[in-house]
């Protein structure tokens, strides 16, 4: 293929998450702008507001990668689990640990997250073949619910903090929340696009298609010839891998780690995420975390002690008239829309329907 | 066991000369007390149209079951080619060349019908791990299963979910998923069921034309007699997890047994379906 026409390619296929990204990449600055800070003190981290903002995108960006992760397991592969705080959270505090307590290099902690990630689904898979749907969601969380204990425990007080949470973790300077917080944020940002990138990659892979497959129907699949089990090992690994390196990143970010994203709530947390953004479409994890953190946030502020009451009505009203999450309705009114179209367009015109515009791209379809 | 003694002279020929791909031996499968398959004993030779036929609970389907994998024996064996697949795993006789479809309509349904086969097709191919490949680079996938749509008269629809299909459409489709990897064997199950009685003749029809185009082997399972007659060379017929008799069509049904066993109970089946349609016309 010539070079000209694949990167032409390239940008029709990701031109909207590349647009996305260097929109995000210069929202600091139009922060500094409204607040009456120069660019070049947005860039020196000298501008507050700006600066608070950065901080309040970096929660969401990790928590999309988080979501985006559970996306892969529930909404890809079809696996319910509810262990699945267990791998951001594990992430999160080999980090504060290996920091801290043992004051490895940086590069050497993350090595060690993604190696523990691997392990951690590893140790979910050692259930898979015996159980599934709501068992293995018991399972998990039964692992979750143990992991959290095991943390808060007072042996282990000394390198987790109990249940106050892990302190004073030791930051490299260069990636210093506080001082560098806009090099943390574009870190964070590229890493965000980066398994954004990587994911829809690997759904659109032969491997995805599987996973995809799996989900729809697992022994019509192993009927086909799939061992399963491995495609469904491949894809919690791939999951746990990138929560472990949310976690991770939360840990670097935050000033304390707190045990409750080990706890269940914290599943549910991605659940919410990924059921408002649209199950199983990857975006709708981005933008539900988008859309779980902000209205947390702004209603917080605005409602102050309301707000929870408020959220629960705005979920309510979510699963009401957007059943399938905001990207999944979006595009199942999109081919709604289309084959409507295309109907009348036979009425009036005689024109017969073109079965190319029928059905959407296999992964985009919400589950029934 | 009795065998019938009448049979053609060519198709004798072609029953006792291809080889057995597909073997039972004294098979069994019990359910607690039931004994669903009574130590049956099946050859399945090369190229051949075998039905298994029989009235309801004869044990058509749990025999199936053994000889696809999906069941495992209580005791006997199961060899293909030779091969003792016995334990194999359901996944392990895909690759061996055992494709089954199920007496229910058993698809992908949020997928399009393309890439319903397509996957049937990438499940025999060496690709499957392969994560960081865009899947529109092995597009021989795709162009085996736009092959199969073709074979089997879908090619017009292949990019429609395939829960959107017609039930005739989809045990199409499904058939198709089955033949996409080129399986040396065809095992199906009712593959007519559920179908309106007009479209079953049209199947039937593409599933011989199929088994003599590309030499396959097909084993069908059917409850309705009239189904297989035409096209079958070998029947066996099962009654009470037994095979009662087995041959060819016409010895099958000139036999007095067979007859009562399995015309008696359709006879008693019609009657009975007399006798409720009667009562729900007097009811209204």
């Amino acid at each position: 293929m010539p070079r000209a026409n694949r990167s032409a390619g390239i940008l029709r296929r990701h031109g909207g998450a590349l647009g996305l990204m260097i929109v995000l990449a210069l929202l600091p600055f139009l922060f500094g702008l409204l607040e009456g800070a120069s660019p070049l003190a947005v860039w020196n981290n000298q501008a507050g507001a700006s600066k608070f903002y950065e901080g309040l995108l970096i929660e969401v960006f990790i928590l999309a990668v988080y979501a985006i992760s559970y996306d892969l397991v529930l909404g890809i592969t079809g696996l319910l689990s509810f262990g699945h705080a267990m791998f951001f959270a594990l992430g999160a505090y080999l980090t504060g640990i290996l920091l801290k307590s043992f004051g490895l290099p940086l590069w050497a902690t993350l090595l060690a997250v993604v190696g523990a990630g691997v392990l951690n689904a590893l140790l979910f898979s050692v259930v898979l073949p015996r159980v599934k749907g709501i068992t293995f969601a018991l399972v998990t969380l039964g692992f979750a619910a143990v992991f959290n204990i095991v943390i808060q425990s007072h042996e282990l007080s000394d390198w987790a903090g109990g249940d106050v949470g892990l302190q004073n973790v030791p930051i490299p300077t260069w990636l210093s929340p506080s001082d560098e917080r806009l090099r943390f944020y574009f870190i964070a940002l590229v890493f965000l696009f980066a398994v954004y990138w990587f994911y829809q990659r690997f759904v659109d892979s032969p491997t995805g298609r599987v996973c995809v497959a799996i989900r729809e129907n697992e022994e019509r699949a192993r009927v086909l010839g799939y061992p399963t089990f491995y495609f469904k090992i491949v894809a919690l690994t791939v999951a746990s891998v990138t929560a472990g390196l949310a976690g991770a990143l939360h840990t670097l970010y935050q000033p304390i780690v707190s045990p409750t994203i080990a706890g269940l709530g914290f599943t549910v947390a991605a659940l919410l995420m990924i059921l408002i953004g649209g199950i199983g479409t990857l975006t709708g994890a981005l933008l539900g975390a988008a859309v779980y953190r902000l209205v947390d946030f702004f209603l917080l502020r605005f409602t102050g002690s309301s707000s929870s009451f408020l959220i629960g009505l705005i979920y309510i009203a979510i699963v009401l008239f957007v059943p399938y999450g905001i990207v999944g309705t979006w595009r199942l009114r999109n081919v709604e829309w289309r084959t409507v179209w295309q109907e009348r367009l036979a009425q009036w015109f005689g024109i017969k329907e073109s079965p190319q515009d029928l059905a959407p791209p296999t992964t985009e379809q919400p589950p029934d | 066991m009795r065998r019938i003694g009448i049979i053609p002279s060519g198709l004798l020929y072609r029953m006792m000369t291809s080889p057995v791909v597909l073997e039972a031996r004294g098979l069994r499968k019990e359910f607690g007390a039931l004994r669903a398959v009574n130590d049956v004993t099946l050859e399945i030779r090369a190229q051949t149209f075998h039905s298994i036929i029989g009235p309801n609970g004869a044990g058509k389907t749990t025999l199936f079951n053994l000889l696809s994998g999906t069941l495992e024996p209580t005791s006997g064996q199961v060899l293909f080619n030779g091969q003792d697949i016995t334990h194999a795993p359901v996944h392990r006789r895909a690759h061996l060349g055992l494709g089954r479809s199920y007496q229910i309509t058993n698809i992908f349904p949020n997928l399009t019908v393309l890439e319903n086969v397509r996957l049937a097709v990438q499940a025999l191919g060496s690709d499957n791990f392969k994560f960081w490949s865009a899947n529109a680079k092995f597009a021989r996938y795709t162009e085996r299963a736009r092959q199969v749509l073709e074979q089997v008269g879908l090619s017009d629809r292949s990019l429609r979910l395939a829960r959107t299909l017609p039930q005739g459409d989809q045990r199409k489709m499904e058939l198709g998923m089955i033949l996409a990897p080129a399986p040396e064997i065809l095992l199906l199950d009712e593959p007519t069921s559920g179908m309106a009685t007009e479209q079953i003749p049209e199947l039937i029809g593409l599933i011989q034309t199929i088994q003599r185009e590309s030499r396959k082997t097909v084993v069908l399972v059917e409850h309705n007699m009239d189904v297989v007659m035409s096209v079958s060379d070998t029947i066996t017929v099962m009654h009470q997890g037994s095979v009662l008799a087995e041959g060819a069509p016409a010895a099958i049904a000139a036999n007095v047994q067979v007859q009562d066993a399995y015309l008696g109970h359709s006879l008693w089946h019609d009657a009975l379906q007399q006798a409720q349609h009667e009562q729900s016309a007097r009811g209204s």
